[in-house]
C-alpha cells in the first residue's frame, strides 16, 4: 500500500477543506498548513515525506514563493509543487518557475482539473 | 567554568546607547542608516511620533531587511491614525506579497481606523485589493462585518472576491446571510468551489 | 437557572467552528478526542458571560473590541501546570544540539547566556540549570549565565525560595531528586543552594519596553506557553523583543503547540533530532 501524501498549504480553511475533499476522494492522504512557515515545520517534522505540495501564493508570514524557495534548498528528496493563485498575470508564472514550481493553477480550481494535474505530476500509478 | 550569576542581566549595545538622540529628526535620520539594528530601533521609537508616518512609509517601500520592515509595520499600527492607515492601503497595492500580507495583518489590528474606509475598499476597482480587504475583515471586530460581507456576495462580479467573503460568512454569518448565499450559489452555478463553500456556510448558519 | 444550564449544547459544527477560530488565534489544535474537554469549558464561558447559546456567545467573543473574552477563553482552554522537566525534549535539544551550534560562534572566555521567561515558580529555569549540570559535559569549559523573568513579583519570590511539592518534582529521575533536593519536614522538596544561586530572577513585563531594555546578547531563550495569551499585535512586539534579545545565531524555544509561523517571519525554523526550534539568522 503506497498512499501518496499531499500537503495543502493555504490560509483559508474552506479552501483547504475543498482541496482535501477532492484529493481524498481520489485516495490521497492529505495534511494541511496555514502558511509557508508552518508548512516547512510540517515538512521537517514529517515521519513520512510528502509526495506533492499544493501551495497558495498569498499567505501571511511567508508566502508561497518564499516557502517554495526554502523547500528547494532543503536536503530532502524534492517532489512536485503546484502553485495556486488568484493572479493570472504572466509575470507571476515566471516567479513561480524561478522559485521551483512545477505547475501553476488559477483559483478556484475545478475538481477534475486539480485531479488531472495531480495525477500527471505524481506519475502513472494510483493514489493508493 | 560553571553556572554563574553576574547580577547584571542587562547589557547594552550600539543601538541601545543613551548617546543616540531620540528626537523626531534624528530618528528619521537613523531610519536610513546602514546598521540594521539602528534602523530597527529607530522604527520602534518612531511609533511614538504621529508625524513620522511619511518617513516610515518611504523607508518601508525601499527596506529589504524583513526585521526592519516588521518593526515599521508595528510602528504604523501603533500610530494607527488615518495617515498610517492610508500607508497601509498603499501597501495593499504593492507587488511584494510580503508587504501586502503584513499590511493586511496590521489593518486587522486597527478596526476603528479601518472601518470608515472599508466600504470604499470593498468597491476598489482592483479585485485583489477587494480580496485583501475581505481578508482584513477576518479579524476585524466591528458590528458591520456581516453586512459588508453580504454586500460583497450580493454585488461583486469577481468570483474570488466572493469566495473570500463566503469563507468568512461561514464563521460570522447569521440568518441574514442565508438568502444572499443561496443567490450566490445560483449566480456561480458553474463554479464548484462556490457551491462547496456556500453549502458549508449555509450548513453552519442553519445548525447554529 | 438549572434548566438554562442543561439547555446549552455544543453541536459538531459549533465545535468545528470554534476549533478553526481558536487554532487561528492561538495555534492550539483540538483533536476530536478533546471534545468533552472543550465543550465543558465553552459552556462554562457561555454561562459566565450570560449568553444562552453558542452562536451568540461566539459572535460576542469574536467581535469584542477589548479581546478580554478571547483571553479568558484561552486561559480556560489551556492547562497551566508547571513542573520540573516539562517538555523535556527541549532541554535535551539544548544540550544535544543547540549549545553545540552556539559554541561555534562563541569566543573562548565568553559567557553563554540563557533567558527563561516566564519563570513562573522556577521549575523551568531550575530544570535548565539541572540539565546543564548533569547532561552537558561542556559546562566544565564554559560559564553559563541563567536569567529568568516574570511579571509577577510574588511568583518570583516563590521561585527564589526554591521549594516544591511532590507533584512538581514527580518527573525527575530519583537520582537527580536525591542529588539536588532535600526533603523538608513538611514533605516539600527544597532545591540545593548551588542551583538556587545559579539563576538570576528578575521582574520583567515582556510587553513593556522600559522593562526589556538591555536584555540582549542571549544565546538561548525559552519562552514557552506565554505568547498564546497575547493578542496579535502584542505577540509581534514580543517576538521583536526576543529577536533583539538574541545574539545572531541564537535560539528561541516556544511551547509545544506554539509556532513562530503565526507570529513573525523573523526566525529560521531549525529541526534537530529532539525538537523544532527557531533561530535568529546568523551574522552575515
Amino acid at each position: 500500500m503506497n498512499t501518496k501524501r499531499i500537503l495543502v498549504v493555504d490560509d483559508a480553511a474552506t479552501v483547504r477543506l475543498y482541496h482535501r475533499a477532492i484529493l481524498e476522494s481520489a485516495g490521497y492522504a492529505v495534511e494541511e498548513a496555514v502558511n509557508g512557515i508552518e508548512a516547512m515545520e510540517k515538512v521537517l517534522g514529517a515521519e513520512q515525506p510528502f509526495d506533492l505540495f499544493l501551495v497558495d501564493i498569498n499567505m501571511p508570514k511567508q508566502d508561497g514563493y518564499g516557502f517554495l524557495r526554502d523547500l528547494r534548498q532543503q536536503p530532502i528528496h524534492q517532489v512536485p509543487a503546484v502553485m495556486v493563485s488568484t493572479e493570472s498575470q504572466e509575470a507571476d508564472r515566471e516567479i513561480a518557475w524561478a522559485a521551483g514550481a512545477n505547475m501553476y493553477l488559477i483559483k478556484p480550481i475545478k475538481p477534475d482539473v486539480l485531479l488531472t494535474n495531480v495525477h500527471l505530476l505524481l506519475g502513472k500509478g494510483d493514489a493508493a | 567554568m560553571a553556572l554563574i550569576k553576574t547580577g547584571q542581566p542587562r547589557t547594552a549595545d550600539a543601538a541601545d546607547q543613551a548617546s543616540l538622540p531620540r528626537d523626531l529628526d534624528a530618528l528619521i535620520g537613523q531610519l536610513g542608516q546602514t546598521d540594521t539594528g539602528i534602523r530597527r530601533q529607530a522604527a520602534r521609537q518612531l511609533a511614538d511620533f504621529q508625524g513620522s508616518v511619511p518617513a516610515l512609509t518611504r523607508q518601508l517601500l525601499r527596506e529589504t531587511e524583513p526585521s526592519v520592515r516588521e518593526a515599521i509595520f508595528v510602528a504604523l499600527t501603533l500610530i494607527g491614525n488615518s495617515a498610517a492607515v492610508e500607508s497601509l492601503v498603499t501597501c495593499l497595492r504593492s507587488n511584494d506579497a510580503a508587504i501586502r500580507n503584513e499590511a493586511i495583518e496590521a489593518m486587522k489590528s486597527l478596526p476603528n481606523s479601518v472601518a470608515p474606509i472599508m466600504a470604499g475598499l470593498l468597491s476598489d476597482p482592483d479585485p485583489d485589493v477587494r480580496i485583501f480587504t475581505v481578508n482584513v475583515l477576518e479579524s476585524l471586530r466591528h458590528p458591520d462585518v456581516e453586512q459588508w460581507l453580504i454586500d460583497v456576495i450580493s454585488r461583486d462580479r469577481h468570483v474570488n472576491v466572493c469566495a473570500a467573503a463566503v469563507d468568512l460568512l461561514g464563521e460570522v454569518g447569521t440568518e441574514s446571510a442565508i438568502g444572499p448565499l443561496e443567490a450566490l450559489r445560483k449566480r456561480f452555478a458553474d463554479v464548484p468551489y462556490i457551491g462547496f463553500a456556500s453549502f458549508l456556510a449555509l450548513k453552519r448558519i442553519r445548525e447554529a | 437557572m438549572a434548566d438554562a444550564i442543561a439547555d446549552i449544547t455544543i453541536t459538531d459544527d459549533d465545535f468545528l467552528k470554534f476549533r478553526e477560530f481558536f487554532y487561528r488565534k492561538t495555534g492550539i489544535h483540538f483533536e476530536a478526542s478533546k471534545r468533552y474537554f472543550v465543550d465543558k469549558r465553552l459552556i462554562e464561558r457561555i454561562e459566565i458571560t450570560g449568553y444562552n447559546n453558542f452562536r451568540n456567545y461566539f459572535t460576542f467573543m469574536r467581535f469584542q473590541p477589548s479581546g478580554e473574552e478571547i483571553q479568558a477563553l484561552t486561559n480556560a482552554m489551556t492547562v497551566n501546570e508547571t513542573y520540573f522537566f516539562r517538555e523535556e525534549y527541549q532541554f535535551k535539544c539544548l544540550v544535544q544540539s543547540m549549545l553545540g551550534e552556539v559554541l561555534k560562534y562563541k569566543k573562548r572566555g565568553e559567557t553563554i547566556r540563557i533567558w527563561s521567561i516566564p519563570s513562573s515558580s522556577g521549575e523551568e529555569p531550575y530544570s535548565i540549570a539541572l540539565y546543564l549540570s548533569e547532561y552537558w559535559p561542556e559546562i566544565a569549559n564554559w560559564d553559563v549565565e541563567l536569567v529568568s523573568s516574570d511579571i509577577d513579583t510574588q511568583i518570583l519570590n516563590k521561585a527564589r525560595e526554591g521549594k516544591y511539592s511532590q507533584r512538581s518534582v514527580q518527573n525527575l529521575p530519583p537520582t537527580l531528586l536525591k542529588k539536588y533536593f532535600k526533603k523538608t519536614a513538611s514533605g516539600d522538596f527544597q532545591i540545593c543552594d548551588d542551583l538556587r544561586g545559579a539563576v538570576e530572577f528578575t521582574r520583567v513585563n515582556l510587553s513593556d519596553p522600559a522593562d526589556t531594555r538591555g536584555y540582549r546578547k542571549f544565546d538561548v531563550i525559552f519562552c514557552r506557553n506565554l505568547l498564546i495569551y497575547f493578542d496579535d499585535l502584542s505577540r509581534k512586539q514580543a517576538a521583536e523583543v526576543i529577536y533583539e534579545a538574541l545574539n545572531p545565531g541564537g535560539f528561541i524555544c516556544l511551547g509545544h503547540s506554539e509556532s513562530m509561523s503565526r507570529i513573525t517571519s523573523l526566525f529560521k525554523v531549525r529541526k534537530f533530532r529532539d525538537a523544532i526550534v527557531y533561530q535568529k539568522p546568523e551574522a552575515q
